[in-house]
C-alpha cells in the first residue's frame, strides 16, 4: 500500500463525473439485458401466427371466429366461394343460376337490390334482421342462449346434421315455412321457398365459426344449406375506413386536403420536443440534500393545551390556573409567605383594594363560572386586583 | 453532454422547412442529419471538462449573520477554451449566491470565481461538488462535468450578547479592586497590604503588620480569583424549541418564506431554538469569567456527550468554544441527566460552579435532574439558567375574549410549573435564572457577577 504525498493532490480537485469506460463497465449488463428482451421479442413477432384483428364468420379469417375452415370444406368439393364485402359486389356476381347468395353481416345488407337477386338465400346472424331480404320472417324479442339443440322438425339438412351448437334469435316463419331447432317460442332456423329459391334464416352463426365446427353436426348443417349450390356469394361486412379516410361531399378524404408536408412537420415537431425535454432536463450539478433542524415552537404545547380546555370549555381548569397565577404573584406583595391561608390572603386583599372580602373570596376561591362569558369577568377581576395591588 | 435551448430552435425552424420543403421527408432528413452533424463539431470542439483544476481559498469560519466569500480559481490545462457555466453546488442554508456562474478560461490560463456565502444557520458547511458546462463553438451542445472541490466553511454562533460585555466588566472591575473604595467584604481572597489612608474600614487594619513598621497598615481584600467554572449545556428534547424572535434567520424560516412549491405558512414565523440561546449566554459567561480570572470548562450533553472543552487558555477560550459549539444541534431525544451528571462529576474533580442551560420543564426535570440534584449540588455550586418563552407570557397577558382567556389559562398553567420548578430547584440550594431570550445572556452574567460578590464561588 502506498500513499501519495504529492503537495496539492490531497487538497485539490477531482473529476467525479463517469468516464466512458465507467459507463460501459456500470452499464453493459442493462444494455445485454435490454438486447436479450429485443431478441426474444422479435423472435416470438417473427414466429408467431399472425393475429389480426378477428372478423367474424369471414370466411377468410383464420381467427376462432373466423369461417376459414368451413369455406376450405366448401371449396374441397367443388364449391366456388367468392368473398364480396359490398351490395354491388354481391349484385354483379349474381348471373349465373344455381349461385347461392351468404349473408353473415345482416345490419348493412337489408337493400332491395340484394333482395332482387334470385336464387337460394341463407341469412345468417342474430344481430338485425333484414325484413327485405326474408319477408315474413319476425324476429321474437328475448332471443335464446347458444347451445346444442335437437333439429326436431322434417328439413332433410336438419335432421342429416343433427344436434346443432344453435341459439342467438328466436324466429318465426311466414306461413308455409318449417322451423328447426325449437327455441323459446320459435325456432332458431326457418327455412321456407320464395321466389323460386329457398330463403333459409339462422339465429346464430357460431356452429359455422372455426371453433365450433369440428363439434357436433355444425359442419353437417353447413353443408348441408350450402354445399348444395354451385357457388356462394358470402357477403361479410366490409373494412372499416379510419375516420380521417372517410370521403367528405366533394370526394376528398382529410388526408388527400392535407398538404403533403404535414404529418413530416409533425414528425419535426416531436423531434423538437425531444430537444426541448433534453435540454430543460439536463441539470446543471446535482440536486443538494441537507438535515436540517425541527423546527417546533417551544410554546406549541401551551397552546395545545388552551385549545383543549376551549374544546371541553374547561371553565374549572381554566379558572383554577388564573386564580393559582393571580394568588402567586398577588401574595408576595401582600407580604404573606407563600403558605399562607386562605383568609389570610382574602382579608390582605380586601385591605389592600378596599373591595368586599366576600367578593374578592368569590373570585379567588369561589365557584368556577358557569359561563365563558363569567370566564371572561373572572380574567378581568382577577386582572383589576392585580393591577390595584401593583400600583399600591 | 447536455443540449442548449438553441439546438431546440433549431429543430423548431426545421418544423417551418419541413413543412414548406416540396420534398418534405428528405427535408426532414436533411433537417435532422444537419443538426446532429452540428451538435458532434459542438461536442467534439467544445472544451474539455475532465482536465480542468479547481484551487480554492478564502473563508473558513465566520460568525451567523456574516457573509463568507469563497474564490474558485478555475484552471484550464487543456488545448481549448472552456467557454459555459459553472455550479459550485452547497447546501441550501449555506446560501450560496449566484447559482450560476459564467465561465470563459483559455486553453492554459486560470480564471478566479468568487462565490458568495450567506448562511442561514450554524454548522458545517461543506461544497458538494463543482459542475462545468462547456459549450462548443457553436452553442448547439456543451460538454458537462463534476468535479470535487472540497471546501467547508463553519458558521459559528453569532455571540450577539457580546454587547452587554463592557458594561459587565466594568461591574467585575469594581468588584476587582480596581475600583478606589475598595472596602472589605467585596471579596474574600486576601490581595494585599498597604498604608492606611483616611476613611478606610478600621476592621481592616493589620496590627501585626502596623506593629513591624511605622505606619498603619491595612489588609485589602479582592474576589476570589482562578476558579473553576463549568457550562453544561443540555442538547436534549427541550433546547429545540423555538423562542422569541430569530435575530438573525435560520434555516427553518427561511423554508417557511421563500419558494414556490412551499406552502407558505400562516402560523408566525418561528424564532431560534432554546439551543441558540442558551450559547449566546453561555458565551457571555464564559468571556466574563475568563476575564475575570476563572477557568472555564465547556460541556453539552444529551444522551453522551457531545462537546467537551478544557483547559483552554484565556485568550483561546471563547474561539475554542464557539468552534465546539457550530456544529451541535438540539437532538431530539430526552437528555440522559444521570449520565450528564456523572459526566460533570467524573470531570470537575475540585468544587466549581457548574451553570446548567437547559429548561424548566417540570416533567422531564422529575424523572431527570431532581433524583441526582443532590450528588452534583453536594459538592459543586450549580445554577441553573433557562430561557422562557415570552409566547407564553403574552399569551398570559391576552384576556379579551373567551378564546384569548383559555390560552391565558393555560399559559398560566405552564408560568405556575415553571415557578414551582425553580422554587423546588431554590430548596435544594440552586440558584436559577429565569429570563425571556432577548435577557437570558445580561441575566445569566450577573447572576454570576453577584455570586462572586457574594465570594461563594
Amino acid at each position: 500500500m502506498s500513499v501519495d504525498l504529492r503537495p496539492g493532490e490531497t487538497q485539490g480537485s477531482h473529476s467525479t463525473s463517469p468516464t466512458v469506460c465507467s459507463v460501459w463497465r456500470t452499464g453493459r449488463a442493462a444494455v445485454a439485458l435490454g438486447l436479450v428482451i429485443l431478441a426474444v421479442g422479435v423472435l416470438i413477432t417473427l414466429f408467431s401466427p399472425e393475429q389480426g384483428e378477428s372478423r367474424p364468420l369471414d370466411p377468410a379469417d383464420t381467427s376462432l371466429a373466423g369461417s376459414k375452415a368451413l369455406a376450405q370444406l366448401l371449396r374441397d368439393r367443388g364449391v366456388t366461394v367468392d368473398r364480396v364485402d359490398s351490395v354491388e359486389a354481391a349484385v354483379a356476381k349474381a348471373t349465373e343460376p344455381g349461385r347461392l347468395l351468404l349473408v353473415t353481416a345482416t345490419w348493412f345488407t337489408d337493400d332491395p337490390a340484394l333482395a332482387r337477386v334470385p336464387g337460394d338465400r341463407v341469412i345468417v346472424g342474430s344481430t338485425r334482421l333484414p325484413s327485405q331480404l326474408a319477408p315474413g320472417v319476425r324476429d321474437l324479442p328475448g332471443g335464446s342462449r347458444e347451445r346444442s339443440r335437437e333439429p326436431e322438425c322434417p328439413l332433410p339438412a336438419a335432421t342429416a346434421a343433427g344436434s346443432v351448437f344453435i341459439g342467438g334469435s328466436v324466429l318465426t316463419g311466414p306461413p308455409g315455412s318449417t322451423g328447426c331447432y325449437p327455441a323459446g317460442k320459435g325456432w332458431s332456423l326457418v327455412s321456407y321457398p320464395h321466389a323460386g329459391g329457398t330463403i333459409t334464416v339462422v339465429g346464430s352463426g357460431e356452429f359455422m365459426s372455426n371453433l365450433r365446427l369440428s363439434e357436433d353436426g355444425n359442419a353437417a348443417l353447413a353443408l348441408n344449406l350450402l354445399g348444395t349450390a354451385k357457388a356462394v356469394t358470402w357477403l361479410v361486412e366490409p373494412d372499416q375506413p379510419a375516420v380521417g379516410d372517410l370521403a367528405g361531399p366533394e370526394g376528398k378524404s382529410v388526408h388527400d386536403l392535407m398538404p403533403p408536408g404535414i404529418p413530416w412537420a409533425v414528425g419535426m415537431a416531436a423531434i423538437t420536443v425531444l430537444l426541448l425535454a433534453l435540454w430543460r432536463g439536463r441539470r446543471l450539478g446535482p440536486v443538494v440534500m441537507e438535515r436540517l433542524p425541527v423546527v417546533v415552537r417551544a410554546a406549541e404545547t401551551v397552546e395545545g393545551r388552551g385549545r383543549l380546555y376551549r374544546a371541553r370549555r374547561a371553565r374549572a381548569s381554566a379558572a383554577d390556573s388564573l386564580r393559582a397565577g393571580t394568588i402567586d404573584r398577588v401574595t408576595p406583595r401582600l407580604g404573606l409567605g407563600s403558605g399562607a391561608e386562605r383568609h389570610e390572603v382574602v382579608a390582605a386583599l380586601a385591605v389592600r383594594t378596599g373591595q368586599d372580602p366576600q367578593q374578592v373570596g368569590a373570585a379567588l376561591y369561589g365557584p368556577a363560572p358557569v359561563d365563558d362569558a363569567g370566564l371572561v369577568a373572572l380574567a378581568g377581576y382577577l386582572d383589576a386586583i392585580e393591577r390595584t395591588v401593583s400600583e399600591h | 453532454m447536455a443540449l442548449t435551448g438553441r439546438a431546440a430552435l433549431v429543430a423548431a425552424l426545421g418544423i417551418v422547412v419541413v413543412l414548406l420543403a416540396p420534398q418534405p421527408g428528405a427535408a426532414l432528413a436533411g433537417v435532422c442529419l444537419l443538426l446532429a452533424a452540428a451538435i458532434l463539431v459542438d461536442l467534439v470542439f467544445a472544451g474539455a471538462v475532465r482536465p480542468l483544476r479547481f484551487h480554492r481559498s478564502g473563508d473558513r469560519l465566520i460568525r451567523l449573520g456574516q457573509r463568507a466569500e469563497v474564490e474558485l480559481v478555475v484552471e484550464n490545462p487543456g488545448g481549448r477554451r472552456v467557454r459555459g457555466a459553472l455550479r459550485d453546488a452547497w447546501p441550501p442554508s449555506a446560501g450560496a449566491s449566484p447559482r450560476v456562474l459564467p465561465l470563459d478560461v483559455p486553453a492554459g490560463e486560470r480564471r478566479r470565481l468568487v462565490l458568495t456565502l450567506d448562511p442561514t444557520r450554524r454548522g458545517d458547511r461543506a461544497s458538494v461538488a463543482v459542475t462545468v458546462r462547456s459549450l462548443g463553438p457553436l452553442g448547439l451542445a456543451a460538454r458537462q462535468g463534476s468535479h470535487r472541490a472540497p471546501w467547508s466553511v463553519r458558521v459559528l454562533p453569532p455571540f450577539l450578547s457580546r454587547k452587554h460585555l463592557p458594561s459587565r466588566l466594568a461591574r467585575l472591575r469594581e468588584l476587582d479592586g480596581r475600583h478606589p473604595a475598595l472596602v472589605r467584604g467585596q471579596g474574600t481572597e486576601f490581595d494585599s497590604l498597604r498604608e492606611y489612608v483616611v476613611g478606610d474600614d478600621v476592621r481592616s487594619i493589620d496590627w501585626r503588620a502596623t506593629a513591624r513598621r511605622h505606619d498603619v497598615v491595612v489588609r485589602t481584600w479582592r474576589p476570589e480569583r482562578d476558579r473553576r467554572v463549568l457550562i453544561v449545556l443540555d442538547t436534549g428534547r427541550t433546547s429545540a424549541g423555538r423562542v422569541g424572535d430569530a435575530p438573525v434567520p435560520l434555516a427553518g424560516a427561511q423554508a417557511n418564506g421563500g419558494g414556490l412549491l412551499v406552502r407558505p405558512d400562516p402560523r408566525p414565523v418561528p424564532g431560534w431554538p432554546r439551543l441558540d440561546w442558551s450559547m449566546d449566554a453561555a458565551l457571555l459567561l464564559a468571556a466574563l469569567a475568563a476575564r475575570a480570572g476563572d477557568q472555564v470548562d465547556f460541556l453539552a450533553h444529551d444522551r453522551a456527550v457531545r462537546a467537551w472543552v478544557s483547559g483552554a487558555s484565556r485568550t483561546e477560550l471563547l474561539s475554542s468554544l464557539v468552534t465546539a459549539m457550530a456544529p451541535i444541534e438540539a437532538e431530539l431525544v430526552e437528555a440522559d441527566s444521570q449520565a450528564m451528571v456523572a459526566a460533570i462529576l467524573s470531570r470537575a474533580k475540585r468544587r466549581c460552579l457548574v451553570v446548567l442551560l437547559t429548561d424548566l420543564n417540570s416533567a422531564s426535570l422529575d424523572e431527570g435532574l431532581m433524583p441526582v440534584l443532590p450528588q452534583l449540588s453536594s459538592r459543586h455550586l450549580l445554577l441553573v439558567a433557562a430561557v422562557s418563552d415570552p409566547r407564553v407570557a403574552a399569551m398570559a397577558a391576552q384576556r379579551a375574549s373567551a378564546e384569548q382567556v383559555y390560552d391565558a389559562a393555560a399559559a398560566e398553567r405552564a408560568r405556575l410549573d415553571r415557578r414551582r420548578v425553580t422554587a423546588r430547584l431554590r430548596r435544594h440550594g440552586v440558584e436559577v435564572v429565569d429570563a425571556p431570550p432577548d435577557d437570558i445572556a445580561p441575566a445569566l452574567a450577573d447572576a454570576y457577577l453577584a455570586l462572586k460578590a457574594a465570594g461563594r464561588l
